[in-house]
């Protein structure tokens, strides 16, 4: 009998995935400059990846900017340096927090819901469907959802880092009665606008990789229901283990620029 | 039940043909030669046990998939060698009707059959778009389900929107993967009925793929076994089963015990 | 329908992997990519105690970063060899005779090698040279020190104090001067002394002239003794020894009272001769100590046997003449 592997079943599997991936992320971007370009479609996912996510950033920014704020105050008084917190959190906040926790959030909720729709359109033949009426299912499931979250999710980590910083003035303003000009004075003093670039395109680059990662997933289900959820959670814990490194990788070009 | 019209058929003018295809998955050799012409006007039924390739067949003459060996000839185009462009301008002519109908979940009714128009002719009005969904809708039977969500059908409704989507494309070729599965006789009647209408009324050739020996009978004018990776006989009904063959014969009487 | 991988998906999938694994390797250890890429020379240097160097930490020359630690090594016994990546384009400001020294680039901040001093008209640092260090006060060292000079300031604000106290208390050259009032006291303490000593002296002396005519008359048991004359030898040289010392107490006490009737002279010579001061103190503790010596060697000679009898006799004559009268 011939040898049927490389290597062996499992390691030949994650090799042929890396392929499989390299090639979907490779015609994401044949497909993605070529008409036709569904517009009202990629606007539909904006709508649908902002709108779903809207409430749950909010409120989890908003913890945020309050525990940080509030867990930081210690160290810092230490100092009694408690007047330098605006600018330490609005530091963190802009530069680390705000697209982190947005992207993680999003991954969660947008990676996951991306991976189970076109997971399920795969087993039920939805995509098979699509492809044998001639419209390239691709193109009009896969680049409209990539370019929607890549769109997206930049604002929403904006909006977030904004919800945050609201949530740290209100503690930094119960404790040390500070002005909110004063606070947001202080909070970008030390912002320059190759942090605020840096973060716009971290979140950029998390937005792409929770679209490209959901849809690879979702497109890819295989094993009927079962697959779906796999999909799913699977597009979850790959979308954050990318953001993660593509974080320390983002972090370490703008060093090098700065 | 309106039978089945015995019409002339031209043997010389085939839209389907197939010649010595050959398809298999990792091990297992699921196509082991397979030649087959479909003429045009005529329904052939595919008869066989689940597992033995049957979707595998139509699957690849509709391109979804490419056989490993062998010639698919497809309304003069030789599928496996096509550019995406063509593919899809052949796949306008073919209409594939899915096990489980495949319809959009996300769409309701009128926008699963709008879709495949839509997205295929651009340069249709609304208007157009209403009639010719109007059209097909009344074709299947189901004028009052315009605005309902495939959720909220029955399965039989489910199969007669499915095969009203790929009429709304005028094709050439119907191919039906299992259109009586999951249903109970009568809606299967029903569903046989309306396979005989469409080839009247839209003037196509059929290649329905089945396990269920009353829907083989009733909607085709040949049939032919598939056993084992190859067609085991083509011919009418009473030629196939006016046999001696012990596998045939196990099929057959596994059918009406049932 | 599980398709097994094909093997070209399968080495395709592995190049890709090992090609990301070192694009994401390189970004990682790469660091700063412009130093990567800038020419450095290697710099060495030895340190007794590098105070939490760490490889990485940046070095600077008048205060602008040039390079950082590379390494640390153990070299010899105890010391610790630092290795410097230092820009080319820094060289020519670094001298050969430059001096590096450990330090911190703020309060709570990293540590810092800096690059300093050095004569300008000497050649620049050559790549793999050695820079001299100099030893920087660890806050250990620091707090050893000061321990140091706490104990020497108690050992000085001591010895301050018995100062002090003896010159107040007088002790000492200076502190006699200042007090030389107690020299008076001495001198008179002194002379009292002497004046009894002689007195007792002269009284002893007219008895022992009394005892000797009694002496004279035979038949006594003192003529019998007596005309032993080893005894009576020896007895009238200490006799005449005595009449010596009395009479130059007499001359010194004389003298003594010749000077103390002028004080001035007496303070001129202390002040002019130390050594003259402390002999006059020598003497009078001398004199001091041998009158009362004589003192006792008279009160001695009453209690003698010998002479126990005439004091007797003495005493009893002068008894009768009491109640004669």
């Amino acid at each position: 009998m011939r040898n049927k592997y490389t290597f062996s079943k499992g390691v030949d599997e994650y090799f042929s995935g890396i392929h499989k991936a390299y090639l979907f992320t490779a015609l994401f971007f044949r497909e993605a400059f070529k008409k036709p370009f569904h517009l009202r479609e990629v606007i539909n996912q904006c709508f649908e990846v902002g709108l779903k996510s809207l409430a749950l950033i909010s409120l989890t920014g908003f913890i945020v900017g309050i525990v940080f704020t509030k867990q930081s105050r210690p160290s810092l008084e230490d100092f009694g340096a408690t007047s330098w917190l605006p600018s330490l959190i609005g530091i963190a906040i802009i530069k680390a927090l705000g697209p982190l926790v947005t992207a993680l959030i999003c991954a969660g909720k947008v990676g996951s819901s991306i991976g189970a729709e076109l997971g399920s359109m795969r087993v039920t033949e939805q995509i098979d469907a699509m492809e044998v009426s001639a419209i390239n299912p691709f193109k009009y499931l896969v680049v409209t959802r990539v370019i929607a979250t890549t769109l997206t999710i930049p604002v929403l980590a904006l909006y977030c880092s904004f919800v945050a910083l609201y949530g740290s003035y209100l503690n930094v303003h119960a404790e040390e009665t500070s002005s909110m000009i004063s606070f947001y004075q202080s909070a970008f003093k030390t912002i320059s606008f190759l942090d605020i670039t840096t973060s716009v395109v971290k979140t950029l680059v998390y937005g792409f990789t929770i679209g490209i990662v959901g849809c690879y997933k979702g497109y890819h289900a295989t094993q009927g229901t079962r697959g779906v959820g796999k999909a799913a959670n699977q597009a979850v814990v790959l979308a954050m283990f990318l953001i993660f490194i593509e974080e320390v990788i983002i972090v370490q070009i703008a060093n090098w620029i700065r | 039940m309106k039978k089945l019209k015995q019409r002339s058929i031209n043997k010389e003018d085939s839209v389907i043909s197939i010649s010595g295809l050959y398809k298999s998955f990792g091990d297992l050799e699921v196509l082991k030669g397979i030649d087959f012409k479909l003429f045009k006007g005529e329904n052939v039924a595919v008869l066989g046990k689940s597992g033995t390739g049957k979707s595998v067949l139509i699957k690849i003459i509709v391109g979804l998939l490419k056989p490993d060996r062998g010639e698919v000839v497809v309304l003069g185009h030789h599928v496996d060698q096509l550019e995406s462009k063509e593919l899809n301008a052949l796949r306008i002519r073919i209409g594939f009707s899915f096990q489980n109908s495949a319809l959009y979940d996300s769409m309701n009714v009128y926008q699963n059959l709008a879709f495949p128009l839509t997205m295929n002719r651009k340069n249709l009005n609304k208007k157009e778009v209403d009639e010719a969904v109007e059209e097909v809708l009344e074709a299947v039977g189901l004028t009052d389900k315009l605005k309902q969500m495939p959720s909220d059908l029955s399965g039989g409704q489910r199969k007669r929107i499915g095969i009203a989507r790929t009429l709304i494309l005028k094709p050439e070729i119907m191919l039906y993967d299992e259109p009586t599965s999951g249903l109970d006789p009568i809606t299967s009647a029903e569903i046989i009925e309306l396979i005989n209408e469409v080839q009247q009324k839209y003037n196509t050739s059929s290649v329905i793929i089945t396990h269920d020996l009353t829907c083989a009978k009733n909607s085709s004018n040949r049939l032919a076994m598939l056993l084992e990776g190859k067609f085991l006989k083509v011919g009418t009904f009473d030629e196939v089963f006016d046999t001696n063959d012990e596998q045939v014969k196990a099929f057959f009487d596994y059918n009406f015990i049932q | 329908m599980n398709e097994s991988p094909n093997k070209h998906a399968v080495i395709v999938g592995l190049f890709i992997f090992i090609g990301l694994a070192f694009l994401l390797a390189g970004i990682l250890i790469v660091g700063d990519l412009r130093e990567t890429f800038s020419r450095k020379m290697q710099v060495f240097s030895l340190f007794d105690d590098v105070g939490g160097l760490q490889g990485g930490n940046n070095i600077w020359l008048s205060g602008v970063k040039i390079g950082t630690v590379s390494n640390l090594n153990f070299f010899g016994k105890s010391q610790v060899e630092v290795t410097m990546n230092i820009e080319r384009k820094a060289q020519k400001y670094i001298p050969k005779n430059a001096m590096v020294k450990i330090s911190s680039d703020g309060l709570i901040g990293n540590k810092i090698l800096v690059i300093y001093g050095g004569t300008e008209n000497l050649p620049s640092v050559q790549d793999g040279d050695t820079l001299a260090v100099e030893k920087t006060f660890t806050s250990e060292d620091m707090i050893k020190t000061l321990q140091e000079n706490n104990s020497n300031l108690l050992a000085i604000t001591s010895d301050f104090k018995t100062l002090s106290h003896k010159l107040v208390s007088g002790e000492g050259t200076i502190g006699k001067l200042l007090n030389d009032s107690s020299i008076y006291v001495n001198i008179n303490s002194a002379t009292a002394s002497l004046q009894i000593a002689s007195v007792r002296a002269q009284q002893l002396v007219s008895s022992l002239v009394v005892f000797s005519s009694g002496l004279n008359k035979k038949g006594t048991l003192m003529n019998e003794l007596t005309t032993d004359t080893v005894i009576f030898k020896s007895v009238k040289a200490s006799i005449i020894q005595l009449q010596q010392m009395a009479d130059t107490a007499s001359l010194f006490v004389t003298n003594i009272k010749y000077a103390g009737s002028n004080p001035h002279s007496t303070i001129g010579v202390l002040l002019h001769d130390e050594e003259a001061g402390a002999r006059m103190k020598e003497t009078i503790k001398n004199l001091e100590s041998s009158s009362r010596k004589l003192d006792e060697d008279l009160e001695a000679a009453q209690h003698n046997i010998l002479l126990r009898g005439f004091f007797k006799k003495k005493a009893r004559e002068a008894n009768n003449i009491s109640i004669d009268k």
